[in-house]
């Protein structure tokens, strides 16, 4: 247990460097994100939820591909392309891009 | 000799073919995405989303100097997001915080 806790502090990519707190500054998106699915879809802003969805895609794919290797970035790239893409299916129903097919033989 | 600096810029390792050209200059759409929202009423505005957009900025506009080598890039986009992220938070406590005072009169009739 101690061990592991030693590696992660001295890890190259550990709360002594910046590949550590950088990400860290990026889960403010996905706490935003988070807390905004609460709100009333007409405050999603359709420009910045798309850009997001792109921006954590590509950040995915860098987090996987930069040496080294930074899962933690991955991880939290990971989470607030799922919380965006939610956040922007909530602003497409509420538009009316997400109709159901047979809406009067619903229930 | 153009071609070939060209042709160099083209095949660096973290040039346009590679995700780490991509994705640092795909992060310039959050700061278009704020100003083009910046003609949006203030009551649409989310403070935790801007705050978070705020805070990245400068964390990443400090770090971007001191890793190695400095990314100038990184560094001026970062610069734009805290910019853009700052002034949609001001437009928004401006409208909830101080422009109100207008109203409270009427209300008091």
């Amino acid at each position: 247990m101690m061990a592991a806790l030693k590696a992660f502090w001295n890890s190259p990519v550990g709360p002594k460097t910046t590949h550590f707190w950088g990400p860290v500054a990026n889960w403010g998106f996905v706490t935003a994100g988070m807390v905004d699915t609460q709100k009333p879809p007409e405050m999603i802003s359709r420009n910045m939820t798309s850009v997001m969805c792109v921006y954590s895609a590509l950040f995915m794919r860098f987090a996987w591909m930069v040496k080294p290797r930074n899962y933690f970035l991955l991880a939290t790239h990971a989470s607030n392309e799922s919380v965006q893409l939610y956040q922007l299916s909530r602003w497409a129903k509420a538009q009316g891009y997400l109709g159901k097919k047979e809406p009067e033989e619903q229930h | 000799m153009a071609a070939s600096k060209i042709q160099a810029l083209w095949n660096h390792p973290a040039g346009p073919k590679t995700i780490h050209f991509w994705a640092p200059t795909f992060k310039w759409g959050i700061s278009i995405a704020n100003v083009a929202d910046f003609s949006k009423p203030p009551e649409k505005i989310s403070y935790p989303q801007q705050v978070a957009v705020a805070c990245t900025g400068l964390i990443w506009s400090r770090y971007s100097t001191v890793i190695t080598p400095k990314n100038w890039n990184l560094f001026s986009v970062n610069v734009a997001m805290a910019g853009t992220g700052l002034y949609q938070l001001a437009r928004k406590t401006r409208h909830d915080y101080f422009s109100e005072v207008q109203e409270v009169p009427a209300k008091e009739r």
